[in-house]
């Protein structure tokens, strides 16, 4: 049952946490608020509305606009009631003729320096200010246009999402604040004074301004000034729906706010734990992906990759699939098919998959896109302190005094959690970045990194090591922590490994590159700091060490007693929506829900019972592995589920050459991707806004996705597994994802009190969720480790065999970018391509200097794997030796560059070390060539597409 | 063995001879040996655990001290 549309609950101003309370009445209403509460958000608590336009409880206090005017018993005069804090026995009248005549006097001023075309306004019934003159019962302007007004001010419309029309500004400063206090950007001042005040992004147009598009500013206007153009083209929303954002692991709760079955207007949820209503330009803007033309709503089918599709039923397509798969199964051995899963789909999906492979398919080839990204975390984690997850809210930052950020970038790739972070530096925190570039945290408007450490790509072990060594032989660890809670014969064989000489700063500084004095500086800030959070991202993971530094980092955190309470912890910031969440499916080859192995007879009883299935208990293939055997002929039949491996896995040719090998490829997405190309079969799949389910992000936080609209291929991703599942005769049977969830809960003891009730009734919960954590676990390993006591993994450095010679003499590191979300399939085909319209190759002056390079320029990169061509941007946020780029169009070839090399214990690729040589080139490689006449004949095949009958 | 088996023996070894690497084969090669067979029982296949051992039955020349000490190549 959807709900009808009512603007957010605002109370003014923000809420204050305090241990004592105060009693006031209210318009003869007794009430008790915590002490520091403002006289307007008491009221608001009490239901009594003070008529405001300066105020909204998502920012401070700011007392500009003089209409939240209350009379206070035995008090002077009108105060603000936003400025105002309660005080004991204080008695507050908010409605009085004194009052009534001078709140119509401020209202006077405003509006007569502001249009009457309510009726035409594409905020018409969702306007603070009209709202506003209607409380204080405004009938008349004495004031008329006659004199100096702003009314013919001229809008910006530059933005593709928003445009500003400053002659309906009130200059409330709500959007500057925003700006600053909630994204952190500075992007938006008010200029001038006096009557001529007007906002401003710093005498720019929005577009070319600093501006990063959150809609932070767009969200806090009480007016029409800033405006959704989704808004002004289509009118307000009529309903709302809660749901959870599909873009980055921060999992942003948002409205979907509706029209019909239209989406107008995706507004950041308030009550979302994970963003507290902040958003950024993907998850508030970029959603009209969800029904481009470009989506693919009907099945297809074709015998082979060079016929064009044919359209058929869905019965006919899972059918046919079906049918494929076992006959190479029949023919190859009951390993020869597998799937992938992804982290883009809702964890009832992801499990389905898994348990179609392990009880359908016959054996355990089942992977997730994690193997890429963050499968080094499962690892690190699990072997340290005993669970494959962060250990800590987003929330928990705020209690951060310092904050160490290791190979994430996370005002680009978690935008919402960047700007919680700035926020607390702002505040005071000190920062420690270790990254190869000059993120943007190492300075940014009113934040400056306390030590950047520019680490070679590469040698992150080799920096943690040598921080250990600093904290341990400084004397610097918190030893009551580890002998409380620490394995001791771990930790003194760690220790004498760690003391050794050739992990000091100095002896790894040919290794690390870093200064050794900046590395032990760091290393006291961090070791002395009450509270110390480290958070991380790829740049720690994507390594041929990528688990050894997710135990150099839980180490660090060990060592020094910074797990187990609030501003602490080890934070991986998860890549997509739902990795931790397809993880923790059993979507990994080698485990089943809940990361316990297969080879646990106990556990796989467990599912045999529920599944009415024996279930093998060797580890299945992996990614590579499964590339691999395409490529050798033992591996033909894939199912793939919303992940364009063609495009985002390394060695681009290799992946391509073992797509092309399969007998059977079953693609499921809403577009056409890369792998799609490759495919036999082509299962529509449903956007985020299409189904229901749940996704879990960074935190651990369960959050429910919510259907808005009727999927347009007729069936929900779930629903199209169970209809495959069914066709190869592995019978299942669910009317609703809630009972998928039941079944997760019933067999995965860290999920057993999860259910869609209580997701409801809570808004999420963060697992482990079960008779010990009715209402879930924000704080993992309080007062112990999961795996009991805390185990010093051994974390010897060992170079990766990717280094820079002189015939490839850059090292090459990739990234994420803040417009465009993974391999852009989504992003792509939004306006998001304004700020991003092709993949660049950062390089330093000094590099492009000896190559003959200028900006602008294309440029050949060469690795033993294979070439591509891309635009130069010389840039200082790399180092001399350091090139970077990204990888969200499919024509970059990024990945044609990068190399098979992976993490030794998980085969996480080395995406974050290539070596490489870069050129002037005058046209695109020979694979960019060949891949447009691949491209444009699967276009033709598609359009070509044929409807029997 | 053709020229893809030879890469994909080579692919292997290339592996196994990194985990026992990660593993502390230089300070403790008994104690490596030991981990990396857990390893590899617990995250490969039974076709890629068959290979590797195919190969060190061959005398195992490019793998590790510590996997040779796995598989008890002399």
């Amino acid at each position: 049952m959807l709900q009808y549309y009512e603007p957010q609950k605002d109370f003014g101003t923000p809420a204050v946490q305090s241990e004592s309370s105060v009693n006031l009445i209210v318009d003869g209403v007794a009430m008790s608020v915590p002490a520091g509460t403002s006289v307007m958000r008491a009221a608001a608590l009490a239901g009594i509305k003070v008529p405001r336009l300066c105020a909204t409880d998502s920012l401070d206090t700011f007392g500009s606009c003089r209409v939240c005017l209350v009379e206070i018993a035995g008090r002077k005069g009108y105060p603000a009631s936003c400025t105002t804090p309660v005080e004991e026995g204080m008695q507050v009248e908010t409605q009085t003729p004194a009052l009534a005549s001078l709140r119509r006097g401020v209202m006077e001023l405003y509006i007569s320096d502001h249009p009457l075309d309510c009726l035409t306004c594409p905020t018409n019934g969702d306007c603070e200010l009209q709202d506003t003159a209607g409380e204080v019962g405004l009938r008349d302007v004495r004031y008329g246009f006659a004199g100096a007004n702003h009314l013919d001010a001229e809008k910006d419309e530059s933005n593709p999402y928003f445009t500003f029309d400053p002659s309906k500004c009130i200059v409330c400063s709500r959007c500057v604040r925003a700006c600053e206090e909630i994204q952190g950007t500075f992007a938006l001042t008010i200029e001038g004074r006096g009557f001529d005040s007007k906002v401003s992004a710093g005498g720019k147009d929005f577009i070319d301004s600093e501006c990063v598009s959150c809609g932070a500013c767009v969200d806090a206007c009480p007016t029409a000034t800033l405006t959704e153009n989704s808004i002004i083209a289509t009118g307000i929303p009529g309903h709302t729906e809660i749901t959870t954002c599909a873009y980055c692991g921060v999992g942003c709760g948002f409205r979907a706010e509706m029209r019909g079955n239209t989406v107008v207007r995706m507004t950041p949820w308030k009550d979302g734990k994970a963003n507290e209503g902040h958003a950024c330009v993907k998850g508030r803007f970029a959603f009209g992906y969800a029904t481009h033309p470009d989506r693919i709503t009907t099945p297809m089918i074709r015998d082979s990759i060079d016929q064009p599709w044919r359209v058929v039923s869905w019965d006919e397509a899972v059918t046919f699939a079906a049918q494929r798969f076992r006959q190479i199964q029949s023919e190859y051995g009951r390993n020869s098919i597998g799937a992938i899963s992804s982290s883009r789909c809702t964890n009832e999906e992801v499990y389905l998959v898994q348990k179609l492979v392990r009880a359908g398919f016959g054996n355990n080839n089942i992977d997730t896109c994690a193997r890429v990204c963050h499968s080094p975390t499962g690892y690190g984690l699990k072997t340290t302190l005993g669970e494959s997850a962060g250990t800590q809210t987003f929330a928990s930052v705020d209690e951060a005094d310092v904050i160490l950020v290791m190979g994430a970038n996370p005002t680009e790739a978690h935008p919402v959690f960047g700007s919680r972070l700035k926020r607390r530096l702002r505040q005071g925190a000190q920062l420690i970045v270790i990254d190869p570039r000059k993120i943007e945290l190492v300075d940014a408007p009113h934040i400056r990194a306390d030590y950047h450490l520019p680490v070679n790509p590469g040698a992150n072990v080799a920096v943690l090591n040598a921080l250990a060594h600093v904290i341990l032989t400084e004397n610097l660890q918190d030893q009551a922590f580890i002998d409380q809670r620490c394995e001791a014969d771990a930790f003194k064989e760690w220790c004498e490994f760690i003391r050794a000489a050739h992990n000091s700063p100095e002896a790894l500084a040919d290794a690390t590159g870093v200064d050794p004095q900046a590395l032990r500086a760091a290393a006291r800030l961090y070791a002395n700091a009450g509270n110390a959070a480290i958070y991380y991202g790829l740049g720690v993971t994507e390594h041929s060490q990528g688990s050894t530094a997710v135990m150099g980092i839980a180490n660090l955190a060990m060592l020094t007693g910074n797990l187990g309470r609030e501003g602490v912890g080890v934070n991986p910031l998860r890549g997509q929506n739902n990795v931790q969440g397809a993880c923790d499916m059993g979507s990994f080859p080698h485990e089943l829900p809940g990361y316990r192995h297969l080879m646990d007879a106990a556990t796989r009883a467990i599912f045999e019972d529920d599944w009415h299935v024996e279930l093998d208990p060797e580890p299945g293939m992996r990614i590579p592995n499964m590339f691999d055997a395409a490529v050798d002929g033992e591996f033909r039949g894939l199912y793939c589920q919303g992940e364009d491996v063609a495009q985002s896995d390394p060695n681009t040719q290799h992946v391509q050459a073992a797509l092309r090998s399969l007998d059977c490829l079953v693609v499921q997405d809403i577009f056409l991707n890369e792998t799609a190309k490759f495919a036999h079969v082509f299962l529509p799949g449903a956007s985020f806004l299409e189904k229901d389910g749940t996704f879990i992000n960074a935190e651990r936080r369960i959050s429910r996705v919510r259907k808005v609209m009727p999927s347009l291929s007729g069936k929900a991703d779930w629903e199209a597994t169970l209809a495959f599942a069914n066709a190869l005769g592995c019978e299942m049977s669910y009317e609703h994802p809630a009972q998928i969830m039941d079944e997760i809960a019933r067999l995965t003891p860290a999920f057993a009190g999860v259910s869609y009730a209580l997701l409801d009734e809570q808004g999420s919960v963060q697992w482990p969720c079960n008779a010990s954590s009715p209402k879930g676990t924000p704080t993992m390993h309080v007062d112990s480790f999961v795996r009991g006591q805390g185990y010093f993994a051994v974390t010897e450095y060992v170079p990766t065999d990717e280094r820079a010679n002189r015939r490839f003499p850059l090292l090459l590191t990739t990234g994420r970018i803040l417009s465009q979300y993974n391999v852009g399939a989504q992003t792509r085909r939004t306006d998001n391509t304004l700020w991003h319209q092709e993949d660049l190759l950062e390089i330093h002056a000094h590099d492009a200097q000896e190559r003959g390079i200028d900006d602008g320029d294309w440029v050949g990169i060469q690795s033993r794997t294979g070439s591509t061509v891309l635009r130069a941007a010389i840039s200082s946020r790399v180092k001399p030796g350091v090139v970077y780029t990204t990888f969200h169009h499919p024509l970059s070839g990024t990945n044609v560059v990068t190399t098979e090399n992976s993490d030794w214990a998980t085969n996480c690729p080395e995406y974050k070390v290539t070596a490489v040589q870069a050129s002037k080139v005058s046209e695109p490689s020979a694979w960019q060539a060949r891949q447009q006449q691949f491209d444009q004949r699967q276009r033709q095949l598609l359009s070509g597409a044929t409807v029997d009958g | 063995m053709t020229r893809r088996q030879s890469e994909q023996s080579e692919h292997l070894v290339k592996m196994a001879n990194q985990i026992a690497l990660n593993f502390g084969e230089q300070r403790d090669l008994k104690q490596a040996a030991q981990h990396t067979g857990e390893h590899l029982d617990r995250f490969w296949t039974r076709a890629m655990r068959e290979q590797l051992s195919a190969y060190a039955a061959s005398g195992g020349a490019q793998l590790s001290p510590a996997v040779r000490l796995l598989f008890s190549v002399e």
